[in-house]
């Protein structure tokens, strides 16, 4: 009986295989492994994200906060007749982990360089978890004042670890510290803070996000913990960002030193930031 | 052996002479590392998307051809760009853009001079297929088969909305091309 068994299989399976040289492939997707997208833009609403450009990408930036949305509401229309702070500025991928910007700000036309570099990727596959960047920046005040070029300085030293937690939820944090050259009386020279991130994605198009600032350590007198609130909005080409925010500032460093605003308390103004990426 | 058994070995037999010249004729030519590319354009702007992961497969002897790209491996130089390419596509439901169908045309395997070839099949993009003709060249090498076609199909066939960038929409004709070396099975 096995033999006749093994008589009937051997025919059954060459037609098997040569029936299967006909067929159509499986289709396999395909096995990439790459840098999750966690953020949508390297920058969040005002703290970087470990978002990179790729090389060769430039990404043009605006950055705009008006003035407070709560005072004198009517009058000055919610705060937009009162343009407080613009950014422009520039970014460009010189390699897919390193980018490198400049921005300048309209509030004491602070001329800003910026530089960051990705560390570790959060990737596809799970072989990596999280995504850790550096970033550096240095603020100068071309502003026309009575004081030496070497107390308009500023820098920002920060090192971004975030996580795509799922499909939907997002989250960073940020240690970073602020040095000024120069403060008023009772001001510090030195900051520390952990920045806090996330991004709550809604939809394709449609994103949450959300950061704040506390300052650890001695903050400067009059002066609150930033926080801001937004939505992304992703189109074709571009990525708008709508907030309120307490500070009216786009540089990290100034934010924590210089918010004097708390945003539940209803201290808060609207601002946007328009992201247009370029291939050069 | 009883007469049965005689007869249904006979038959199984017969089976295996059909099926052993099948097997053996049935000479296929695979690659997994095809280029693909598409053009698209906006007013005065227009970019290139690549893939060198189209995987194919040419059957001689039924003068089958199956090509398919998972459309997540296409780059077009900008991620944004990606993304929102994918979201256009919907990639997440409908990974692959495929075309399955025939050489209708004569190709002579001993001929190694590139030979103008049609194929007609089945070009699927967004989860719609569609009836196509498309026109290559295949030619026959050391290495295996080289095939080289282009052609252009329209977004709105494939119920694909062309995304757009401020006021402009991207053009609805998308120009692709394959190029691929396939090695034999």
């Amino acid at each position: 009986m096995r033999a006749q068994l093994k008589f009937y299989l051997v025919p059954v399976i060459i037609l098997l295989f040569s029936m299967q040289c006909m067929a159509q492939m499986e289709r396999e997707r395909a096995n990439i492994v790459e840098p999750v997208e966690t953020f949508w833009t390297p920058t969040l609403i005002s703290q970087a994200t470990t978002e990179h450009l790729s090389a060769g990408n430039l990404n043009v930036t605006i950055m705009h906060s008006f003035g407070i949305a709560t005072t004198n509401t009517i009058q000055n229309f919610f705060g937009l007749d009162n343009v407080q702070n613009v950014r422009l500025g520039l970014d460009y991928g010189i390699t897919d982990k390193w980018t490198a910007g400049i921005g300048r700000s309209s509030l004491f036309n602070v001329v800003d360089f910026r530089t960051k570099y990705a560390l570790v990727q959060q990737h596809t596959d799970g072989s990596k978890p999280i995504s850790i960047s550096i970033k550096a920046d240095l603020g100068i005040v071309t502003q026309q004042n009575r004081q030496p070029f070497k107390d308009d300085l500023s820098t920002l030293t920060s090192a971004i670890i975030s996580k795509k937690i799922n499909e939907q939820v997002r989250f960073q944090l940020s240690p970073m510290y602020g040095y000024f050259s120069s403060v008023d009386t009772g001001d510090n020279n030195h900051l520390f803070s952990v920045g806090v991130g996330s991004q709550i994605n809604l939809s394709q198009r449609f994103a949450f996000m959300a950061e704040y600032y506390p300052v650890i350590g001695t903050q400067n007198p009059n002066t609150n913990n930033a926080f801001s609130l937004g939505l992304n909005i992703q189109t074709g080409g571009h990525v708008f960002q709508l907030f309120f925010a307490s500070t009216r500032w786009h540089l990290e460093q100034y934010t924590i030193a210089q918010n004097r605003e708390q945003f539940w308390a209803g201290d808060f103004r609207f601002g946007f930031n328009v992201n247009r990426i370029f291939g050069l | 052996m009883n007469k049965t058994t005689f007869i249904s070995s006979g038959f199984f037999f017969a089976l295996l002479i059909v099926a052993a010249p099948l097997s053996g004729l049935a000479q296929s030519y695979i690659t997994e590392s095809g280029h693909v590319e598409f053009d698209s354009s906006v007013p005065l702007h227009s970019f290139t998307g690549v893939s060198d992961h189209l995987v194919g497969k040419i059957t001689l002897t039924d003068s089958i051809v199956d090509f398919y790209v998972d459309v997540k491996t296409l780059k077009t130089g900008i991620d944004k760009r990606d993304n929102d390419m994918l979201r256009t596509l919907e990639a997440q439901k409908y990974p692959f853009a495929e075309f399955y169908g025939k050489i209708v045309s004569d190709f002579k395997p001993i001929d190694d001079h590139p030979q103008e070839v049609t194929v007609e099949g089945e070009f699927t993009v967004h989860g719609v297929s569609k009836q196509t003709t498309i026109t290559g060249t295949l030619k026959k090498a050391q290495e295996g088969i080289h095939v080289e076609a282009s052609w252009t199909l329209n977004m709105k066939d494939y119920n694909i909305e062309p995304p757009g960038i401020l006021f402009y929409r991207v053009s609805e004709k998308i120009d692709v091309s394959i190029s691929a070396t396939l090695p034999p099975n």
